[in-house]
């Protein structure tokens, strides 16, 4: 499903270089659960903007969903993240100035989908977060924990190919963290593959795999459902 | 795409700078829909027709100063002459020059006695060449005859008994007469003085631009015995430069004991006398620019200060699959949104701006037309400015949709 094959990221400026990713390689399967922990400065971001489509490579292969994204465009790379990824971001990224509502449903006007099947995604989808009674509310009166479980519920509406969690409890406490992570394992459960990034080890360890990156390459990797995953590195 | 409603919704929870935006575009549309509305009245003003062949008139000024300077031979020898010349069509002493500003100007009645209503008019004294030399159309009547013509001076107070009206004054005399039947009709000057109207022409301007009555005007058959005296020459089509050299030339050689002064075209004179209003024009239109420069680069700083703060906001729109299109397109449609409230409020400001002018000024009624053409500049001011950081706005990476700063 998404397969990166030599992946190498530079960073250039006028005096330095810096290699964010090395030879990267790493094959997600459908309904995996991957956890990528490192630390600051390995290179977990960099290959979580990339698996995104959000930052480009210098050099590799990146196969999403069977498709090579080495060659397309911004509007292309748009439209695959539209419709085959959903985010989630440590600092949740929702909209202050719109409803829980309305910010679910900031993917879905892209996708220019009808009202109706708009309004019935983002209900599920909040329904699924428990938060289907505060659709509209502001995301300034929810505590951390529902602004993250918002987010996901975002990220759900779309019916994405995999979500991609960027330290998805990084601003949360143990109490919210732990809430958000068994969210995260019922969505896996039911199907929804998984890649997150994170710096907490315990919560990696919840995935069914967990990757360690050092210095832009994968160092080890430990397996909690090996057939579900490959990962050359 | 439709992003009306949240943009619609987001921006009800952060008015204020909506709000400022909002309220320059008001104030500019209501300064600029009623400068524009003065710049034309204006123009209106200045583009009247004054009756004149302006294009090929001129007049020329002979100041007498021997102590034997016999006013009406000179004027007549002059006339004669000048008449003769090879580039002038016709020539008439004038008492007063059509736009100048200066002249004279009399009451007539319709009936004879003190307290009796009069009609303001411009007095143009001329001779039977008055009608060609100005360029005026009889509409009825007839002209004068040169057997009428007859010399007056500051102590003369009889009047001729023969005049000619234009159309707009005999009109006003006798609004239910058309002009056949206003032809021989009397009316009366100081109160008394009987005159019979013996032509009615079509169009002669008043000297005064801005006199309310600026087409009442009359022909009356004198010449003025004095030295100073002006002559209104009409060239041959297109050849008023040698008409004017040859004239001045042939004055100049006469020695009759007077200066030869002031040569000023028509053209002129119609520039001279709307001076004021070209330079209020040319300030409306200054302010215009300037409202709408200030407009623009208001605009250009809020949307940039709003862009600037909702840089992650943007950087996670794009991640959540905006393509650079919506980024550009949420902006352009925010900002048309923030326009129409600002239009709807300047049409509001417009017509109460325009109802304090004609009420402390006596100024035109505004004329709606101006309204729409203002509400497509303001927008398009708008999208204009909007369109740089807009496009700024496109460009934000995705990927600073997972920078913690």
């Amino acid at each position: 499903m998404l397969v990166m094959n030599n992946i190498t990221k530079v960073f250039r400026t006028e005096t330095v270089e810096t290699h964010a990713l090395k030879q990267f390689s790493l094959t997600v399967n459908e309904g995996d659960f991957v956890a990528v922990t490192g630390p600051s400065g390995s290179g977990k971001t960099t290959f979580l903007n990339i698996a995104g489509l959000l930052e480009s490579f210098d050099d590799g292969e990146y196969t999403l969903d069977g498709r090579s994204v080495k060659n397309l465009n911004d509007k292309q790379l748009s439209q695959l993240r539209n419709e085959k990824i959903g985010f989630i971001f440590q600092s949740f990224n929702l909209i202050p100035d719109l409803n829980l509502f309305d910010n679910v449903d900031v993917p879905l006007r892209y996708r220019k989908l009808s009202k109706a099947e708009r309004k019935e995604r983002i209900e599920h989808s909040l329904d699924v977060v428990g938060l289907a009674n505060r659709m509209r509310h502001l995301p300034s009166q929810l505590s951390g924990g529902q602004q993250q479980r918002v987010a996901i519920a975002r990220a759900l509406a779309g019916n994405p190919l995999f979500l991609l969690a960027d330290e998805p409890t990084g601003n949360l406490d143990s109490k919210m963290a732990d809430s958000v992570m068994s969210l995260l394992e019922e969505i896996n459960q039911s199907g929804t593959t998984i890649v997150m990034v994170t710096h907490d080890l315990s919560q990696a360890e919840r995935a069914h795999r967990h990757i360690q990156v050092l210095d832009g390459q994968v160092t080890e990797q430990k397996r909690g459902a090996p057939e579900l995953a490959t990962v050359n590195a | 795409m439709s992003q009306i409603g949240p943009i619609f919704r987001a921006l009800m929870r952060n008015k204020v700078g909506a709000l400022l935006i909002a309220l320059q575009v008001a104030v500019t549309m209501t300064i600029i829909v009623n400068a524009i509305h003065l710049i034309n009245a204006r123009g209106d003003l200045m583009g009247r027709s004054s009756g004149l062949d302006e294009a090929n008139q001129f007049y020329v000024t002979s100041v007498g100063y021997a102590n034997d300077f016999d006013a009406p031979y000179v004027i007549d020898t002059d006339l004669g002459g000048i008449r003769q010349l090879p580039s002038v069509d016709d020539a008439v002493q004038i008492n007063a020059i059509p736009m100048s500003n200066g002249g004279w100007s009399m009451g007539l009645q319709t009936k004879a006695g003190e307290g009796e209503n009069s009609v303001p008019t411009a007095l143009y004294m001329t001779d039977e060449h008055g009608l060609n030399t100005l360029d005026v159309e009889l509409i009825a009547g007839e002209n004068f005859k040169a057997t009428e013509i007859s010399y007056r001076d500051r102590n003369t107070r009889d009047w001729p008994q023969s005049v000619i009206l234009t159309e707009a004054l005999a009109k006003s005399l006798f609004p239910d007469l058309s002009p056949t039947e206003i032809v021989g009709q009397t009316v009366y000057i100081q109160s008394n003085e009987p005159l019979t109207i013996i032509g009615i022409m079509d169009h002669l301007q008043a000297p005064w631009t801005g006199w309310t009555t600026v087409n009442h005007s009359m022909l009356v058959p004198n010449k003025f015995d004095s030295p100073y005296s002006r002559y209104l020459v009409r060239a041959k089509p297109g050849q008023r430069e040698q008409a004017i050299e040859q004239v001045e030339q042939f004055m100049k050689q006469r020695e009759v004991g007077r200066m030869v002064r002031e040569t000023e075209t028509m053209t002129q004179v119609r520039m001279d006398s709307y001076r004021g209003d070209s330079a209020l024009q040319a300030i409306l239109w200054t302010i215009i620019v300037v409202l709408c420069i200030i407009t623009a680069l208001g605009i250009v700083g809020l949307v940039s200060f709003s862009i600037n703060r909702r840089r992650r906001q943007i950087g996670t729109r794009r991640a959540l699959g905006a393509q650079k299109a919506d980024i550009m397109s949420y902006f352009l449609t925010e900002n048309v949104m923030i326009t129409s409230v600002g239009v709807i409020l300047g049409i509001a400001g417009s017509i109460a701006l325009n109802m304090w002018l004609v009420s402390s000024f006596n100024l035109p009624r505004l004329s709606y037309i101006y309204l729409p053409i203002a509400m497509i500049a303001m927008w398009t001011i708008g999208l204009f400015a909007v369109w740089g950081p807009a496009l700024r706005a496109a460009q934000i990476s995705p990927a600073i949709a997972t920078r913690n700063v």
